[in-house]
């Protein structure tokens, strides 16, 4: 078509934003560079400049650094889930990883008092939610604006973890809670379990679009859909190898996989998650067509209190300790929220998805994992992830300048 | 002309929504006066007024948005009482609000089906919120509830909202009120913000629901919408009726006297 040929790039990153898998593209392009540069650029540019190296060493590229990113940003991706759907409705957490922090000291508390690890972990789950539902209350029934009540939150929950953990430090030598992060998947179950999901993912799409065809509606290229799976394929599969080439594909991580679709299910295939989107977008327009509003305000922060318990739980998990440090001190909550914006989640509501969140992770993690190995400082650090954050949110403005003005 | 044969007197076709001697107050303010009104299916009624007439209370009034004080409500003649919004879309009585209230960020079948979108069967277990949504049955209803008003220049109901131009949102919010059973919808100022081609847009659906025996009230301040969409026309001027006239009957000039002086006055000038 002639008209289609005179877009400008602005209008053609809006045109794909819309789609439902165009929406990955930003966050996989610089997911791709940052890989590129780190994993290629960084070994080839040291094995020109160094006369007596033998090999280049693709340290970053390597099974096992892939391995450990991949765990690293286990924990923020589980909060960037939450913080996505909250992120959904216009609103925002800032409490997020000091509910994770408080969650995992009371784990640490419950274990060391012998306390059954699973029972420890439900009681742990419960406080999360307990603790989302409270603040979602003060968003939605008393009329506190989210980021006020979420700041009170940070710096009461902070409090209160050191309460728990006068210390600062605990270790959880639970076998149960360790297991998480421990347990591995024997090869050919990973294998099996990433075949399904190809198989599954395949079926679904191809069931859909012979249903479309049966109603008269009109169709997704077959490009598109052959594309859609093909690709997710070859993701799972090169993950699953890479995973298995250095042990295996971790508990933690398909757990982590299977929350994060059944969010994302539930966010984008269910009435509940619908009413998510429309009070993000409008809600005006959803308390006039009968939503609770309200209520679906405080269902958002309990789910994201949820989230913020299981993610303290991976990393007290992961890290075979809870320390103030790790979690209600340290940079967890600004790269959970950076990895939710950076994945494409909109700041304003109503536009991302808990996937991207899973992908801004391991933007995030990939950076820190990057820099760590090339040797720079926490200053350069910090501040390229200010520049990557910067990058993501423009490209969020920028593609949505050109829908909002018309 | 005497007052009594401006006002549609027994020729007019029966209504099928009716109220009569409507009385609102909001504190000290005594908004409407013992209105009464009443629209046929298969007709536009417009109803027009200065500011601060009560158009739009009249019309709050008729969605279920503002309890009325007194006054009766008849749908074909048989009483109801219309109390709450629910009471209203209950009977089927739907209003499109100057704002629209769509999400943007939602396509248009999610647009048109927000609020009761249709679920997948076999999944009963699950509380309805968390049922899988028909997404399918939801395009499919879209494409029918387009086709009935004929939005002929809407590409596809998988658009964003977000992307189309005022007329297309209007027709899609108007599409919305009607729904699959809404038999009287009103309509607020739907020219107000349009360019000449939207106007025409939502003019040839405005006609579309008449056509499809809907009993549309249209409010505007635009004497050529009105004069071109309208069937009979009500004034009214500080709360109260001045009158109901034909279209054929009246001529613009006749319509924003009434608007502006009422009937007393202008019989007062003419004499």
């Amino acid at each position: 078509m002639q008209p289609e040929q005179k877009l400008s790039f602005v209008d053609r990153l809006r045109i794909m934003r819309e789609t439902r898998f165009g929406a990955f593209v930003p966050v996989l392009l610089a997911l791709a560079a940052i890989w590129a540069y780190f994993g290629l650029a960084v070994p080839l540019w040291e094995y020109w400049g160094d006369a007596d190296a033998q090999n280049i060493r693709f340290i970053f590229l390597s099974p096992r650094n892939i391995y450990n990113l991949f765990m690293q940003s286990a924990v923020i991706a589980t909060l960037a889930v939450g913080i996505t759907v909250v992120l959904l409705l216009g609103d925002i957490d800032l409490s997020a990883a000091a509910t994770a922090g408080v969650c995992a000291a009371l784990l640490g508390v419950l274990v060391l008092a012998g306390v059954p690890g699973p029972i420890a972990c439900l009681i742990v789950m419960a406080v999360g939610i307990i603790m989302g539902t409270a603040q979602g209350i003060l968003v939605a029934y008393v009329g506190i604006p989210s980021f006020v009540v979420t700041l009170a939150g940070l710096l009461g929950f902070q409090g209160l973890m050191q309460k728990i953990l006068p210390t600062g430090n605990l270790n959880v030598g639970d076998p149960f809670v360790r297991g998480f992060a421990r347990v591995l998947l024997p090869d050919t179950l990973g294998w099996v379990l990433a075949l399904a999901c190809i198989a599954v993912f395949a079926w679904l799409n191809l069931r859909k679009q012979g249903q479309r065809k049966a109603r008269g509606l009109d169709l997704d290229s077959k490009a598109a859909v052959w594309g859609q799976i093909v690709f997710f394929g070859a993701l799972m599969l090169a993950t699953v190898a890479t995973l298995n080439s250095y042990r295996s594909v971790p508990l933690l991580i398909v757990l982590l996989m299977a929350i994060t679709a059944l969010i994302g299910w539930v966010t984008t295939s269910t009435p509940y998650g619908r009413s998510i989107f429309a009070v993000g977008g409008n809600p005006e327009s959803a308390r006039r067509v009968g939503m609770n509003v309200k209520r679906i305000r405080v269902s958002a922060f309990a789910i994201v209190g949820l989230m913020a318990a299981i993610g303290g739980i991976f990393g007290a998990s992961r890290f075979g300790s809870v320390s103030y440090t790790a979690f209600a001190g340290g940079s967890l909550l600004l790269e959970s929220i950076g990895a939710a914006v950076i994945g494409g989640t909109s700041l304003f509501g109503g536009r991302g998805s808990v996937w991207n969140a899973i992908l801004g992770a391991l933007v995030i993690g990939s950076l820190g994992n990057g820099l760590d190995l090339s040797g720079a400082s926490a200053a350069d650090k910090l501040m390229f992830s200010g520049a990557i954050l910067l990058l993501a949110v423009a490209i969020d403005a920028v593609s949505r300048s050109g829908t909002s003005e018309r | 002309m005497s007052e009594h044969e401006n006002k549609v007197g027994q020729a007019a076709p029966s209504p099928h929504l009716r109220v009569s001697g409507i009385h609102k107050r909001f504190g000290g303010v005594h908004a409407l006066r013992g209105v009464d009104f009443e629209v046929a299916r298969g007709e536009v009624m417009a109803l027009v007024g200065d500011n601060g007439a009560g158009k739009s209370t009249l019309m709050k009034v008729l969605a279920g948005a503002h309890a009325a004080d007194e006054g009766q409500f008849f749908m074909d003649e048989a009483p109801v009482s219309v109390n709450t919004p629910h009471d209203a879309s209950d009977l089927g009585i739907q209003i499109v609000y100057q704002d629209l209230a769509l999400c943007e960020n939602l396509d248009v079948s999610a647009n048109l089906s927000l609020g009761a979108e249709p679920v997948k069967a076999g999944w009963g277990f699950l509380p309805r919120l968390l049922r899988p949504l028909d997404d399918l049955e939801m395009e499919v209803k879209a494409q029918a509830a387009i086709d009935r008003l004929q939005v002929r220049t809407l590409q596809s109901v998988r658009a964003k909202v977000g992307g189309l131009s005022g007329g297309q949102r209007q027709a899609i919010a108007i599409a919305r009120a009607v729904g699959a059973d809404g038999s009287v919808v009103m309509l607020d100022e739907p020219t107000a913000a349009l360019g000449v081609a939207q106007t025409r847009q939502v003019l040839d659906v405005v006609k579309r629901l008449r056509d499809t025996g809907h009993a549309v009230v249209y409010i505007s301040h635009n004497m050529r919408d009105i004069f071109e969409v309208a069937d009979r026309i009500c004034v009214l001027r500080h709360g109260g009726n001045v009158a109901t006239w034909r279209k054929d009957d009246t001529t613009p000039d006749e319509i924003v006297v009434a608007m502006t002086r009422g009937l007393d006055d202008e019989a007062g000038n003419a004499a």
